[in-house]
Order: C-alpha cells, then structure tokens, then sequence
C-alpha cells in the first residue's frame, strides 16, 4: 500500500522527532574524516549493484542516506571502519535474500500465468520432455561407452598392446606370447603388461556340466589391472609355467552360487574342463574381465613351443607414472622391429599398436555414438525452435499484459527475465519428465541389442548424466526465451496499448522470427531423414547382402569334451560320429554336421597358403586364408552350394589328404583352369606340412563381416584333424530352437561329461553380427521421425496462427470474391515457401551430416539422389497436411465477421 | 465486518526481533529510515544495532504484507536539503504490533508465575 503524495504534512509528534533523530554531530570533527565519509558512501552505493535493480530502485537512495547519517555519527576512523563492516555485514546477508524473494515471487507469477494457458504449457513440457529424454538417453549410451571410468584404479593409464599386419588384411588384434614374452622383457614404459583370451570354462563333472565365460589370463593380468582378490591370492608366475600347479581363480558369483560362498574352498581342488585345479583366490564382486568372464585361468604356456605366428591373445599394459601413450607406442614398435630382424623366417610384417585401453574396446560403436549424439542434439534443436515459436505466440497475446506492467514501473529487464524464469520453469518441469522418460526408455534401448554386453558397460543415470541433463534444459531454457524476451525489451508501451495489445509482438520483426524458427526446424529434420533413410537402406541392403549361406532353419551349438577323456584323434572323431548319428536320429532335423571354425560370421582361423607350381612365398608375403575344418554334410546343412567336385566323405583325412576350396580362392590361383586335382598346403611356407589335393570348390561365404566378401576359405576334413570342442550344424524342418532342448538330450545321452554351450540359431548368430546397424539404423529412423513430427507441429502452429491474424485479410478477400481454392492456396503457398527455404537449407545440413555417416553405411552413397528426393517428398506432403487444417480454417472464415471487425 | 481472507494480527505471531522493534518504533510518530535505526538502538540502549540493508529489507517485507505504509517523501526536519520517505504504521500494523506485545507479557507474566522471574508488583 502506498500512500505517496498524500497531502498531511508530518506535523506535532513528527517535529519532536527531531532531537531523536539528528545525527550526533561532534562540535570538533577532524576534516580528513569527512573526506573519508564521501569515499565511503560512494563505496556503499556501488556496492548496492549486489541488490536486484527493483530494489535498488526502490530503496537505494534511502539506504546511502542511512549509511552517510551512520558515518556521520562517527568521530574516529576505527569507528567508520565499524560502521563500514556492520554495513558490509548487512549487505551480504541481505541482497542474497532479496534476488531470492524476487526469483520466488517471479516463479510464483510463472505458475500463474502457465495456469493461465495450460494447452500451451503443456505441450510445451512435452516437447522438452521428448527432446531432453532423447538426448538424456544418447548421452547416456555415450556415458557409458566413453565417458564412465572403467572400473579400475587409474584406468586411463591402462593401454591395449595390438599386433596388426595391416597390408595382409588380417583384422585380428592378437599378440604372439614369444612377442609378448620379448615386449615385457624388454620395454622400460610400461610398469607391466599381460595377455587374455577369451574362453569358456566347464565347472565340475557332475550331470549338470556348465560352462561359464572364462579366461586364460598370464600371471601379471590382475596386477596391471590393480585389482586384488576378495579371498586368497592372484595367480603366482609359477602357476603361468608349463608344468607349473594347476591354479583357478573364481569370480564371485560363481563362488556364492556354485560353492554356497565357502570361504573354505581356498586351497581346495575343483574340477574345470576336466582337471583337477586348486582354487587359490576368489575375485571380488562384480569383477570381469575381458567381458563377462568369472573363471581364470592361467595360460601356462611354453615360449619355446609357441610360434610367432599364432596371434591368439590380447595384450593389455598398464604405463609407468608420467609416461605417455605415444612414448610406449614407439618403444614397442622398435621392439617389433627388432624381433623382425632376429625372427625373419617367421616375420609376418605385422607392426605393434599401444593405444589407450578404452578406446580399444569401444572403437566400433564410437562413431556410431558420437554420430547418434549428434543426431539427437539436432531432435533437440528442432524442439527449442517449436517452443521458441510457442512461446513467441503466447508472447505476442500477452503483449498488453507486458505493456501494462512496464507502464506499471517494472523494467524491460525485468519483464524479459519473467520471461526468461517462465522458460526455465517449463525447462525444469520438461527437464524431469525427459528424465524419467529416458531412466524407462533406456533399459527398452537396450533390449534390442541381442548380444550379452561386456559387464562393464553401465548405461544408467548417474550424476554426469544428471548434470547433463540439468546443462541441457538450462541451455534449452535461455535458447527458448532469447526471442520473445529479445521482442519484449523492444516492445513500445504506448503503441501496444493503443494497438489493444496486438502491437510490437505481432510485427514483421516477429514474423520473420517465427519463420526463420520454422525455416530452421525443417532443415534439421530434413538432415535428419536423410540421414534416417541411408541407415534404414543400409541396414535393408545389409539384410539382403549375397552371405553366401542358408541362414534360416538352423541350429548351432558347441560342444566340449573333457581332455582327460578324449585324449587321442581316434576317440574323438569317434565321438563325433556319435553325436552326429544320436542328433540326426531326432524327429525334424533334416541333417547334421559337425565343423571347427565353421560357424560363418562368428569363428575364424587363419593359417598361410602355399599353391603347389606358384612360387615360394615368405610368411609376410604368404596370404592369411580361413580354415574350416568339417564333416561330409557340412555344405547342404548350411546351404552353401558345392558348384564344383565333391563333398568329404568319411574315409576323407584318414586314407587321403583332400581339400575343398571356396570360389574365391578358386579364381585366384586358377583363374583359367579347374581347381580339381591341384595341390596346396598350409601353414609357414618353410614348414614342410603334407600337399592336400583339391576335391571340390564350394560357393564363397561372407565368414567375417556381412558388410564385406569373406576371406577366401579351405575346408578340411574332420577326419584328418581333431580337436576338444567342435559346433554341431543341425538344418531342421521348424523353428531351430524348437529342437535345442532335445539336442541337448541326445548329448547328455553319449556321454553326460560332454558340455553345451552357445546354442543358438544361425540367424541368431546373424543378428549377433549385424545388429550394431540396425541397432543405429532403427535410433536414427526414430529420431527422424520425431523431428518429422515435431517440425509438422511447428508448421502448424506457425500456420494456424498467421490465418488467425490474417482473418480480416482473408475474409475480406472472401467478401471480395475470392473461391475457396484461391484463399486455401494463400495458407498452403505459405507453408509451401517456408518448407521449400528449410529444404534447401536442410539439404546442405544433410551432405554434412551423412558424410560423418558415411563409414556406416552399406551400399548405400551418402549423397543417394533417391533417398534424398524421397525424404524432400515426405516432408512436403507432411507439411502440406500439417497446414492444410489451418487452410480450411482460413475458407472458412466468415466475410461478415471481418467487415463486422472494421 | 470481518472478512475471512483479510489477514488477521494473530497470522504474523511470533514476529522476528527487528521487525517487532521497527513496529514499536513506529508506534508513536511516522519515521524515515535513519529515525527508526536510532531509535531502535536509544530504546535497547544498543543491544540492537540494524545495519542499513537488514533495515530496507524489513521495511520491503512489512510493506509488502501491509503492516506500515509509505508517506509521500518530505524533508528532513535536520537536514533541510535531503528529502525522505516516511513511514507509518497500517491499522493492521499496530494490531499486530499490540498482538506481539500482549503475547510476550503473557510470557512474562508465565516466567513470574512460575518464579523464574521475581514478581514486579511485589
């Protein structure tokens, strides 16, 4: 209540105040005081920009008078140093309170004006909430994968050690030991280094025969990665010798579950893969490596019996204190040199590769992620310039609203920062349910990704994606409001008031925002289409690509038999007879076979070629082919075509030396002449391993990747080598995993120590190779279409409100004459120009962003004219629909209404 | 007549300690800022030292919830040449200033009841 300007004047009581009041003026008051009481008001009233402006305005000058009289009081210096630190006191304490009192009651008039418009508000929180739960959700993958420490102690010190020949297309990152044994003994970088190989590992040789992912780790594994066992001890450099005591180490789960979490079992014997092994330690909770491994054991290998050329593990080292990757990369590249010149019969030309150990094990999804990231900024972009345009509208009907309360003494600044706190309501409000959107959304993300991820993937909410989150809607939240608060402090009072409130907001300035926002979205989502349609005509492409193989209707599994049982070539192709003839006994398998390495897409093993009559090549220059070694009946299981010659059969291996090779490897060495009857061997040109002749030449086989031609493959019988596990290939009639349950029956019946493990379709192991690009392909074609809906919500809005403002306009010209026709074409011409100016922009945005793509896609061109042209069309016939509701509006607006307005 | 949404006195109990002062010291004649700081403090006898910003602050809350009112700016009996904004108390001020007042004399006289205090009228 403010009773300025009232006519009393203070008169009795208020005269008697005077002897209260005055200052007490000292008689004698030394001259320098006075000097040092003007600096410190001046001080006091800059110190007052602390205060909000309104309450500086308000009070400001009152408080320097109250200050001065307080100075004036004083006679001494130490006593204006006093009142000084009082004020200062004061000050501190009280200006935080007011901005807080001025956000509360700003917040406050936010709640009441989106009260105020809840179709508005509401649309608008649901909006962020779809463009912040998107990007909380990719940024969380991105978390997970790149930003999330891996869960070791000072995990960026730990490096991948990679052996790669990069000009014989050899992919496989393997380690040699003997390289290994030579890299550890000689580097000075790296404070210690270890090699693993994946496996899996049978517990126990009782009826239930499992087999648990596994490792052959060297001793130094646990130390390079610092992490010590919950019970007992790691593995001792005695136990990683050949003949050293057989040692296993378990996780924790496979304690507590297996073992009843016996703190006993220590120092006890158990049995895996057949063997008896003394469990020495039990690692903590949680702890796997690589991967989902829970068992270890130790490789023990022979350095003298292991050649240099079978790359069979990954390397990992952890650097010395203050040693950079770079400076390890380079010593262990200079071994390898060295090792080339003291080995070079059996130098393969491979080079030595130290990078960061994280970005090993992520770089086939980094692209893909930083990509989705990128994807999903722009989802969010497209939802900033829809609200940005929403609240542009809204701004414009409250136009008079913000004129009344400028003529009401709020400032400009302060109506633009109600403004700004109203966006950063909305944002908060949009922030939350985006959050919780993306906590449901991601575990259903995940669902789709039909392998076992490594365990130490967690894609979970923590605190960097919380702050994320939080930077995100905070930034979406000033992003939105710049427009209309930009309009706001322009806006000119009387004008609008005499305008009744349709004034400055609705002006050409406005509109040109307001189209430039929709100009911006459709470009967005035009890149965002395109880039949806390659990924989506890749992953087709990839779906439809020449394998080379029958995937459907087939079943595969491995099965292991004990060493200790099995132990000659004898009984175990014995053995695998008898599965064979046990499974194909079963009701709906249309045949079987067994095979090594012969699952395409999921095994390879690659040994040196040599052609008899070519000449002698070195190991470096000899060519890496595939090895499949497989039982008659390999081909018609699997549907890969014999186009040439015969398959094996069973006397194959054991009378005589054969081999079938695929059709590459075919036209490669015998480009003009048939391959039957020819010789080759294999391994080290050097070795004199025995000529194999040519029975047969099978159709080529995609066996690495679906996205390339396979590695040119030998196959050889099952009956001329023989190992402890091999893949049994079952075609059946229905579904292949119908049958797995009687599969595994008909092994446990030949013999129960026999362990199954990775049974799966062959389609499943398909999916297992391909689903990173579908997996991206369908977040890309999901985004798009978001973008699409919400670049179709912007339109219409955008188009609804300009017939609503040309209503006078349109029913005029309707008065006037004008046919339905003509007026719709006004609306949808509109529409039309605009989409037309984001088509052009976006088709540029689009040449960027699927050129990042371009590493990702299968057979498609990023530049594809079809796909390009195709997701143009989409967009026009989305926003012809989008705003031809506000075209009919604009037929039907009544010529009476609008001469009745003028 | 009273309206059930009008605030009551009763609403604003126990009041903050400076507030109450600031109350009182209005109680008796309209006062610019500097007037109530002193006599604030000649009351107390300096147990209670406002510094000039908690002061403002008070006054903006006590405007706000409309316990004193603004006067129209007038000179300072003392100082001729500086213009000041007066304030006085709002009927619903000094009800809740008399509230306050009855309620710590109800304390008091709870403290002497109990002999915590000794009796003023023996």
């Amino acid at each position: 209540m403010t009773l300025r300007g009232e006519s009393r004047r203070p008169g009795g009581k208020t005269g008697e105040a005077g002897s209260v009041v005055r200052p007490r003026v000292p008689a004698r008051r030394p001259a320098y005081l006075g000097r040092m009481e003007r600096w410190c008001v001046r001080a006091f009233r800059s110190l007052l920009l602390a205060y909000p402006p309104e309450f500086r305005a308000a009070y400001g000058r009152e408080l320097c008078l109250v200050f001065a009289d307080r100075c004036r009081e004083r006679t001494t210096w130490p006593g204006l140093v006093a009142v000084w630190l009082q004020a200062l006191g004061g000050l501190a304490l009280a200006a935080p309170q007011e901005h807080y009192h001025m956000i509360v009651q700003d917040l406050r008039y936010a709640c009441r004006m989106l009260r105020k418009s809840p179709v508005t508000a509401a649309v608008t929180v649901a909006v962020l909430a779809l463009g912040i739960g998107a990007t909380t959700v990719a940024f969380s993958l991105a978390n997970g994968l790149l930003l999330r420490p891996l869960p070791y102690p000072h995990p960026e010190s730990l490096v991948a050690v990679d052996e790669s020949a990069p000009q014989r297309n050899d992919p496989s990152k393997g380690v040699a030991f003997p390289n290994y044994e030579d890299f550890r003994a000689r580097n000075h970088t790296l404070a210690g280094i270890a090699l693993y190989d994946s496996d899996r590992a049978t517990l126990a040789g009782s009826a239930d025969a499992v087999r648990i992912p596994s490792a052959d780790v060297s001793a130094g594994l646990f130390p390079v990665l610092g992490v010590r066992p919950l019970l007992g001890r790691t593995f001792l450099p005695e136990e990683d010798t050949p003949r050293g005591p057989a040692a296993v180490l378990l996780g924790e789960r496979v304690w507590r579950e297996r073992f009843a979490a016996d703190s006993s079992l220590v120092g006890r014997s158990i049995r895996v893969n057949g063997a008896a092994k003394t469990v020495v330690g039990v690692m903590p909770a949680g702890f796997h490596f690589p991967d989902q491994a829970e068992v270890w054991l130790p490789l023990r290998m022979d350095a003298k019996l292991s050649p240099r050329t079978d790359h069979n593990y990954l390397g990992i080292g952890r650097l010395r204190p203050g040693v950079e990757v770079a400076q390890a990369d380079q010593e262990l590249k200079a071994t390898m040199r060295q090792i080339a010149r003291e080995n070079p019969l059996t130098y393969e030309g491979q080079t030595v590769n130290v990078l960061p150990f994280r970005l090993q094990i992520t770089s086939s999804y980094r692209t893909a992620v930083l990509t989705l990231l990128g994807a999903v900024l722009c989802v969010l972009l497209i939802a900033c310039a829809n609200i940005a345009n929403l609240l542009l509208v809204q701004a414009a009907d409250r136009s008079r609203e913000i004129a009344v309360r400028g003529a009401l003494g709020a400032s400009r600044g302060r109506v633009a920062r109600q403004l700004v706190i109203e966006s950063l309501l909305l944002g908060g409000v949009g922030a939350a349910a985006g959050l919780a959107l993306a906590a449901a959304g991601t575990p259903l993300l995940l669902a789709l990704i039909p392998i076992e991820l490594p365990r130490w993937m967690h894609f979970g909410v923590d605190l960097r994606v919380l702050l994320f989150t939080a930077g995100i809607s905070m930034a979406t939240s000033l992003l939105v409001s710049l427009a209309p608060a930009h309009l706001c402090s322009r806006l000119s009072l009387t004008e609008t008031l005499k305008e009744g409130g349709r004034g400055g907001m609705t002006g050409r300035r406005s509109e040109r925002i307001r189209h430039a926002l929709v100009v911006g979205e459709v470009a967005l989502s035009v890149s965002l289409l395109v880039a949806g349609g390659l990924m989506a005509r890749s992953f087709l492409a990839l779906h439809q690509a020449p394998a080379g193989f029958d995937a459907r209707h087939v079943l595969t599994l491995r099965v292991w038999a004990p060493r200790v049982k099995y132990d000659n070539p004898e009984k175990r192709r014995d053995l695998v007879r008898r599965e064979r003839a046990e499974v194909a006994g079963l009701p709906g398998v249309v045949s079987v076979a067994a095979a090594v390495s012969g699952i395409p897409l999921a095994d390879a093993w690659g040994r040196s070629l040599t052609v008899e009559g070519s000449p002698l090549l070195s190991l470096r220059e000899a060519p890496m082919i595939n090895h499949v070694v497989a039982t008659p009946g390999y081909f018609k299981t699997l549907g890969v075509p014999l186009v040439a010659g015969r398959d094996f059969t069973e006397a194959d291996g054991t009378a005589a030396l054969v081999t079938i090779v695929d059709q590459d490897l075919a036209r490669r060495y015998w480009p003009n002449a048939s391959p039957l009857g020819k010789h080759v061997r294999f391994g080290p040109p050097e070795d004199d391993e025995p000529w194999h002749t040519v029975v047969g030449v099978a159709g080529a086989v995609r066996n690495q990747t679906l996205q390339l031609p396979g590695r040119a493959t030998v196959y050889l019988a099952h009956g001329e080598i023989s190992f402890q596990s091999v893949s049994l290939i079952l075609r059946t009639a229905g579904d292949p995993l119908h049958s797995a349950a009687a599969v595994r029956n008909r092994i446990a019946r030949v013999d129960r120590d026999l362990a199954v493990s990775e049974v799966r379709s062959l389609e499943q192991v398909v999916e297992g190779a391909i689903w990173q690009p579908r997996f991206f392909a369908a977040l890309f074609v999901a985004f798009a279409a978001l973008a699409l809906l919400l670049a179709a919500v912007g339109l219409y809005g955008v188009m609804s409100y300009a017939v609503s403002r040309r209503r006078r306009e349109l029913g005029l010209r309707a008065a006037l004459g004008a046919s339905p026709g003509v007026l719709r074409g006004l609306v949808l011409g509109q529409a039309l120009r605009l989409s037309l100016a984001g088509l052009a922009v976006g088709g540029v945005f689009a040449v960027a962003l699927t050129r990042a793509l371009a590493s990702q896609l299968y057979e498609v061109q990023p530049t594809d004219p079809g796909t390009y042209g195709a997701m143009a069309a989409l967009l026009l016939a989305v926003a012809i629909a989008a705003s031809s509701l506000p075209a009919s509006q604009a037929v039907r607006s009544d010529p009476m209404d609008a001469l009745r307005e003028e | 007549m009273v309206d059930v949404d009008d605030p009551q006195p009763e609403d604003f109990l126990p009041l903050h300690r400076d507030t109450f002062q600031i109350l009182v010291a209005l109680a008796d004649r309209d006062r610019h800022g500097y007037s109530i700081l002193r006599d604030v403090e000649a009351r107390t006898e300096g147990r209670v030292r406002l510094s000039p910003s908690t002061l403002y602050a008070s006054i903006r809350r006590l405007l706000e919830s409309g316990l004193i009112a603004e006067l129209a700016e007038r000179p300072d009996p003392e100082h001729d040449d500086e213009r000041r904004r007066y304030y006085r108390l709002t009927p619903l001020g000094r009800g809740v200033a008399m509230a306050e007042a009855r309620r710590l004399e109800r304390l008091l006289a709870d403290a002497r009841a109990s002999g915590l205090l000794p009796d003023a009228s023996r």
